[in-house]
């Protein structure tokens, strides 16, 4: 399942934040979302390939959690159900736009400024080319998984970011993990199009 | 178990998902298979810039208006529950009052008086200033926030805040003009003369540090 | 000569406009950051005991017509003076700091333009080293904001922000 942030010593757990949370403790609350919204919003962006939309359905995901704190048992970590939450509400922003949309996701349609690879990795100690190739590289990427119908995105998302075992992954969706492992290599085999030229000179 | 098939073989090596011996055997076939082994090679090379070019945390834009947002929604969603509960319980009552003789005279004039709020221009609402969220670090302090209509004025009130030394004293300056110097990260401030009076720069936490101390 | 006098003169005419047109002497000038608005900040004294008073003027400001009654239905007092006060811009990119006094500050950090003319921004009031609140806040033209401090000589200290133009 995805790991929750280690917390220092002197850290509150989240076990003790949620608790609070749940007796209608704002500020516990609000460490929580500052101790797990930058994995949310990735999750969300790399999905959603479009910054303003992540940044919404993000704050939809804490939203929604909050709502629901009432119904979590403690059973499985807090950072796990919020996730399955995130997820959730980001899949399904997906796939309506999709049904909204006139057909197969296109790079055209979805817009993203930057390399966001670039942004979140530190690059102070590339040489300029090589962080300028990276950034492109970076870019290229993010163009070629906007081109990934909703399923293939998920998957791509849950095992490169998350690193999701092929069980959690059948687990979140849900579906069988044939199915899993045949998205996956759907999803690469369509990537390495895309990205042929890179790959082919890198070899 | 159905044998997995060679496109479940190749992203089960790749990603680490075969125990010993499955990966011993595949590890042979790369070998007899050269266009296998280039392909997951390439498959391979591919996953790994996939992790490194997708961050599993990206830093969120406006991070503290992320919090704040959320916390103000929250606030919202309370009141909102408070009021539909408040309705629901009071939905019986107003219904008996409407069978009684005097409620047409009543309902007129309520009639009457919405009519002349709903005639009257747009809610100064939106032209007032307005304190979304607050935070107060000492949790003996409580920070209270609302629209006084008569001093036509928004006032956030910090009560239990310590009270000053009453034999402190407490000056002030009157500065028109600031510069800032960004490479030195500090800020110098000058009066109404164009003497400098201040200089805000930060210690190593971040915290201002203004100088020459009072 | 015909000639020549007429192309003299032009040449002159353009030499005098080439002088005219020169870039003035450079004069040192600090760097102009892009601000999305002004600020006027007041640290301001409220007491019942006129004893009490440091000898500030009554606050006032040619954009906040009574002041000084304004601030009465808010905090009850019958004295209010003026401490200090700081005119400032709020920078884009920067923090901007409010400083009517070293005792009690104000760092603001601009968040843009919000509509009807407004600027959204995160504020901090400071005392010393200790940060009092923080704030996400929108100010507005013709809307102070009144914040309410300290206790001081049994009377207390009042922060008034006010959003002179954006």
């Amino acid at each position: 399942m995805p790991a929750a942030a280690s917390t220092d010593p002197g850290e509150v757990s989240d076990l003790d934040l949620v608790k609070r949370s749940q007796a209608g403790d704002t500020r516990a609350f609000d460490v929580l979302v500052t101790r797990y919204r930058g994995r949310i919003y990735a999750m969300t962006y790399h999905l959603i390939q479009n910054e303003t939309e992540a940044w919404d359905l993000a704050q939809e995901a804490f939203i929604k959690a909050w709502r629901a704190l009432p119904t979590f048992k403690h059973d499985a970590g807090f950072y796990t159900w919020l996730y399955r939450i995130a997820h959730n509400v980001s899949y399904d922003w997906l796939r309506k736009k999709k049904i909204q949309g006139d057909g197969e996701f296109d790079d055209e349609r979805v817009e993203h400024r930057i390399a966001v690879g670039a942004e979140a990795t530190p690059h102070g100690d590339l040489a300029p080319d090589t962080a300028l190739r990276n950034a492109e590289l970076g870019q290229r990427i993010q163009a070629a998984i906007a081109t990934l119908s909703p399923e293939h995105r998920q998957v791509i998302v849950l095992r490169e970011v998350e690193g999701l075992a092929y069980e959690e992954i059948a687990a979140l969706i849900p579906c069988s993990l044939g199915t899993v492992m045949s998205r996956l290599f759907y999803a690469r085999k369509k990537l390495q199009e895309q990205l042929h030229d890179v790959y082919e000179t890198s070899l | 178990m159905k044998h997995p098939s060679e496109e479940h073989d190749l992203i089960r090596w790749i990603d680490g998902e075969m125990n010993e011996t499955e990966r011993a055997t595949f590890e042979e076939r790369l070998k007899l298979e050269p266009a296998l082994a280039t392909e997951a090679q390439k498959m391979r090379s591919l996953s790994a810039s996939l992790r490194s070019h997708m961050p599993a945390e990206i830093r969120v834009p406006h991070a503290d208006y992320f919090n704040t947002q959320i916390e103000v929604r929250i606030t919202q969603m309370a009141l909102d529950d408070a009021r539909s509960k408040q309705a629901a319980t009071s939905w019986s009552a107003m219904f008996q009052w409407l069978t009684q003789p005097w409620f047409a005279l009543v309902g007129a004039a309520a009639l009457a008086v919405l009519g002349f709020f709903l005639l009257q221009p747009a809610s100064a609402d939106d032209s007032e200033s307005m304190i979304l969220s607050s935070y107060t670090p000492n949790l003996r302090v409580q920070a209270r926030t609302y629209h006084d209509h008569e001093a036509d004025a928004t006032v956030l009130m910090l009560d239990g805040l310590d009270a000053m030394p009453a034999d402190k004293h407490i000056s002030g300056v009157n500065i028109q003009r600031s510069e800032m110097e960004p490479e030195l990260a500090s800020t110098t401030m000058y009066d109404e003369k164009g003497a400098a009076v201040f200089m805000i720069s930060h210690d190593s936490l971040g915290n201002p540090l203004i100088s020459p101390e009072g | 000569m015909k000639v020549f006098l007429p192309v003299l003169g032009l040449l002159f005419c353009a030499a005098t406009v080439c002088a005219q047109e020169a870039p003035p002497q450079a004069v040192m000038t600090s760097v102009k950051h892009a601000t999305d608005g002004h600020v006027w900040g007041a640290l301001i004294f409220a007491t019942n005991d006129s004893e009490k008073l440091t000898g500030g003027k009554e606050p006032e400001h040619a954009d906040l017509p009574k002041l000084h009654e304004r601030l009465a239905k808010v905090f009850p007092f019958k004295h209010f003076e003026v401490l200090g006060q700081h005119r400032q811009d709020i920078f884009r990119e920067y923090e901007s700091w409010i400083v009517p006094s070293q005792d009690l500050f104000m760092k603001i950090d601009s968040k843009g333009p919000a509509e009807k003319d407004g600027l959204n921004l995160h504020l901090q009031v400071w005392r010393r080293h200790q940060v009092l609140v923080k704030s996400d806040a929108i100010l507005r033209k013709d809307s102070p904001l009144f914040i309410g401090g300290p206790p001081w000589k049994n009377g207390r200290l009042i922060f008034v922000v006010y959003l002179e133009r954006t």
